[in-house]
């Protein structure tokens, strides 16, 4: 019973870092630099999940763990703007601004699929608290 | 003799059957946090191997030589759905994984009330109990 509320905690968990990877991601839509003052735009972050042994119960349940953080590897989005002094000076791109490319539409209903998720996780331990409570029905 | 007063009721069986839905509840919620998991499969604990070997033990148990109604044997009845589910076992989703959140939650929700439903058996076997104990209604 107990060890039941800790699987469904350990998921909680992580879909709160997977929100917070996304909460990152839509934050930084427009960030140009990164956090060394350097010109590279911001990477979208994404979580990996794994199943948690150490989160087991005899009859092979598991919970579930962040694996790692992984940043997607793709080609920033370009944009016109000579003006700005973050703009490119030479090569192919001069005069255009790198701006990370994140979908929004992505990043949205992956929060909702967390969300979801996270609500699921809140139904589960609501029935183990019930079955804990009834259990302490048979002492009447 | 210690024994004398629980062995005649079916509060032993009861116990079985409320720890195999606590048990089953776990590896269920392993389930529902493992939905996002890539590569993760279902886990489940057997109801219906659980049931065959209580059956056989409550069988066991009472050893009666001659069948309570005759004529009238006990058959496990098959699930005509059970066919479907079979046909999509194989069936994954495209992170590797087959946790369907709607088959889990109706798991979950059978597995409650078989153990609630055990709960309250127990207690009006207790209750029955009380009231021989008390003498009086």
């Amino acid at each position: 019973m107990i060890s039941a509320l800790d699987i469904s905690t350990s998921a909680l968990v992580a879909q709160r870092v997977r929100l917070d990877a996304i909460s990152s991601n839509i934050a930084n839509m427009s960030t140009v630099r990164n956090e060394n003052g350097e010109m590279a735009p911001y990477e979208g972050r994404f979580v990996i999940f794994q199943t948690d042994e150490e989160k087991k119960t005899k009859h092979g349940a598991a919970g579930v763990k962040i694996a790692s953080v992984e940043t997607e590897k793709v080609e920033p989005n370009y944009k016109h703007e000579p003006g700005n002094p973050m703009a490119i000076k030479e090569g192919k791109w001069k005069g255009f601004v790198a701006y990370p490319k994140i979908n929004m539409t992505e990043q949205f209903v992956d929060a909702l699929q967390a969300t979801r998720a996270y609500e699921a996780n809140i139904g589960v331990m609501e029935i183990s608290k019930n079955m804990g409570q009834q259990t302490l029905r048979i002492l009447g | 003799m210690e024994n004398g007063i629980l062995k005649s009721s079916t509060i032993p069986i009861l116990q079985q059957v409320i720890s195999f839905a606590q048990d089953r509840h776990e590896v269920l919620a392993g389930n529902v946090a493992n939905l996002d998991t890539p590569g993760y499969r279902v886990r489940d604990l057997s109801i219906e191997s659980f049931q065959q070997r209580l059956k056989d033990a409550i069988a066991a148990r009472n050893q009666r030589t001659e069948p309570l109604s005759p004529g009238m044997t006990a058959s496990r009845r098959g699930d005509a759905l059970s066919d479907v589910s079979d046909s999509m076992r194989t069936i994954l989703f495209h992170d590797d994984s087959d946790v369907g959140m709607e088959q889990q939650v109706l798991q979950m929700s059978k597995n409650q009330f078989m153990h609630n439903l055990a709960i309250s058996l127990m207690n009006t076997q207790f209750q029955m109990l009380q009231t021989a104990i008390s003498e009086r209604v």
